[in-house]
């Protein structure tokens, strides 16, 4: 998979309650993570540390725009569905 | 500030509410009435006074002597479909009248129309349930003084208490006559019960009966006499009746639903008061029709014939007291078709005021005699207490509906609920607002089975009895709470002001909680 391919954006989840749709897309400056919906006002703390976690550790070091558009998705469901959008996004599995 | 019987902490004065001195939540059942009864200013309409007839709802606020700085007030039972709260308040502002309190039983997502009069100062205040965009906007300051929440039975015992004075009742009537007696049974837009319309008819220094359905004098049977009615206007429609009566509610399917629902059933099978008699109210909401369900094959199984369902009424409790499992219904509320057809036809199906209902202060409401009442709840804590009022960002999005009055009325208090809706926990160390106090709550039900208030030592002493397919399986609520912790994760705080915008009345008027102003960053959309 060639770096072509990995400047699109890719996007894994859905908005059913309990789950999240997560978005990356190339960010100019920084690693910058958006999110909105219901976790937001209570759990957003929560919530970037289990992002930054999950790409930490899938050694991610790209500027790139996280989104999550949350509809009340547990930390484990948040992780897969960040862990399949940024595998997408690098082209390492099928959209 | 004071701490009040739910250690919450209380200002001793509250800007646009007034004094909280001698106010303060004291226990459920605490304080006691003094003096008389409030009281309608006397009107007489003799035999050469003309009539009551007007042609439009412009005539009738002309006619009242409606102006600035008055208190109106109105009725839930058109629900969603309701044409009426926007249009008068549309005629207000044309007439220049402003800084209105209007005190609806309760407001629904079709009167956000009155978000613009919020905004230009036509409504200074409202004292009644708000939710969605108007609860939304009230969560944020927009309004110049603090919505005031009362339950089902504390807003007609504020209007009988004299607490609240209405200056003008408009009540929708989806039938009424020239001498304005009102129905709710007939007519294109048949609501079923005017219940909630009762006590403004009566208290009310002036009363004009709205309706789309004008009948020759007098209409039978009458649930609000013309006595207490001072107009009458006939309008093109009073509501959608799409949006004021829903089709048959369906039980649930979701299968943790269903679970809870089991486990309440199983609950209310093996406490004291599954016998003969039983009587129960469970509203319309997907667990509570649920349990009704399960509780239908368990008193067949076992032979048990119930006494009378209350509140708000389903074609559910229609056909339990089609089948004899009930014997009457006592309605408030005709949530759906097959509940107005009923209360219109049986006898057994009794049109109730809220007052009746609810009231604390009367000689014996309705809620007194309920043995069981399926209740929900945004969150529970560590003490039992409630919260149905505000959500997790800490917007003021729900009204009290009958939620005290029951818990409080009832032998057997159930809060029945998933333990997480999305990732919010509903179990938690401290409930951002008390609703209703622990001490009213007999047990919670969730997916993990049956938590009791260790107050009832009797019903967990009744569930341990419980043996084979008849156990109850109970789960401690610490563990409960730990295990909503571990799901959910930590909870950052509620941001929120000082400002108050929300004050939370007990059933007897005491003040039980505030709720307070929230950042518009909480928005969660």
């Amino acid at each position: 998979m060639g770096l072509m391919e990995a400047g699109r954006a890719a996007q894994a989840g859905t908005v059913e309650s309990m789950d999240c749709l997560v978005t990356i897309s190339p960010d100019a400056e920084r690693r910058r993570i958006e999110i909105s919906g219901s976790g937001v006002s209570r759990f957003r703390a929560t919530m970037e540390q289990k992002i930054n976690q999950v790409l930490d550790k899938l050694g991610s070091s790209e500027n790139i725009e996280i989104s999550v558009q949350d509809n009340g998705a547990v930390d484990v469901v948040l992780g897969a569905r960040v862990e399949a959008a940024y595998l997408r996004f690098k082209g390492v599995i099928d959209a | 500030m004071a701490l009040n019987a739910v250690k919450r902490d209380i200002p001793s004065n509250i800007e646009g509410y007034g004094s909280t001195d001698g106010k303060l939540f004291g226990g459920a059942f605490a304080r006691k009435p003094e003096g008389c009864r409030a009281g309608a200013a006397i009107r007489s309409r003799g035999p050469n006074d003309g009539g009551k007839f007007l042609g439009s709802i412009r005539d009738a606020i002309a006619a009242s002597g409606l102006a600035s700085g008055m208190t109106i007030s109105f009725h839930h039972h058109l629900r969603n479909g309701d044409f009426i709260v926007n249009q008068v308040l549309d005629e207000c502002a044309k007439a220049g009248i402003r800084d209105l309190t209007i005190f609806p039983t309760a407001l629904f997502d079709v009167h956000r129309a009155l978000i613009p009069h919020i905004q230009s100062g036509v409504i200074r205040r409202i004292m009644g349930s708000v939710n969605g965009p108007i609860g939304q906007l009230v969560s944020e300051g927009e309004l110049a003084a603090p919505v005031v929440l009362r339950s089902h039975g504390g807003r007609p015992r504020a209007v009988i208490s004299g607490d609240v004075r209405i200056d003008v009742a408009f009540i929708a009537a989806p039938t009424a006559d020239i001498g304005g007696n009102m129905s709710g049974r007939a007519g294109k837009s048949a609501c079923g019960s005017l219940g909630y319309a009762f006590t403004d008819a009566e208290y009310a220094d002036c009363v004009v009966a709205l309706t789309d359905n004008l009948q020759h004098y007098p209409i039978a049977p009458i649930s609000i006499p013309g006595i207490y009615v001072d107009f009458v206007v006939q309008v093109g429609s009073i509501g959608d009746p799409d949006g004021i009566v829903s089709g048959t509610t369906r039980v649930t399917r979701d299968p943790l639903r269903l679970l809870i629902a089991r486990h309440a059933s199983k609950l209310i099978e093996a406490s004291p008061f599954f016998q003969d008699g039983l009587s129960f109210q469970t509203g319309a909401g997907g667990i509570p029709l649920a349990v009704t369900a399960f509780m239908k094959e368990a008193m067949k199984r076992r032979h048990v014939r119930g006494g009378f369902g209350l509140g708000g009424i389903t074609g559910y409790f229609v056909d339990l007291l089609k089948e004899g499992m009930l014997k009457k219904l006592m309605d408030v509320q005709s949530f759906d078709r097959e509940a107005v057809e009923s209360i219109s036809s049986d006898p057994r199906h009794i049109e109730i005021s809220a007052d009746w209902y609810a009231n604390p202060w009367n000689c014996g409401a309705a809620v007194n005699q309920l043995d069981v009442v399926i209740l929900g709840a945004t969150e529970v804590d560590m003490d039992f207490n409630a919260n149905v009022n505000t959500e997790s960002d800490g917007a003021l999005l729900h009204g009290i509906g009958g939620h005290q009055d029951t818990a409080a009325g009832a032998k057997l208090t159930i809060i029945a609920q998933p333990l997480l809706r999305g990732r919010i926990p509903c179990v938690v160390d401290r409930v951002h607002t008390v609703t209703t106090p622990g001490e009213v709550i007999d047990a919670i039900v969730t997916e993990f089975g049956v938590t009791i208030n260790p107050r009832r030592k009797n019903l967990i002493d009744a569930c341990k009895e419980a043996k084979g397919k008849d156990a109850v399986h109970l789960v401690p609520l610490d563990e409960l709470a730990e295990r909503a912790r571990r799901m959910s994760g930590p909870m950052a705080p509620v941001r929120q002001k000082d400002r108050v915008v929300g004050v939370v009345e007990w059933r007897d008027g005491t003040v039980i909680d505030v709720v307070r102003q929230i950042f518009p960053e909480n928005i969660s959309s």
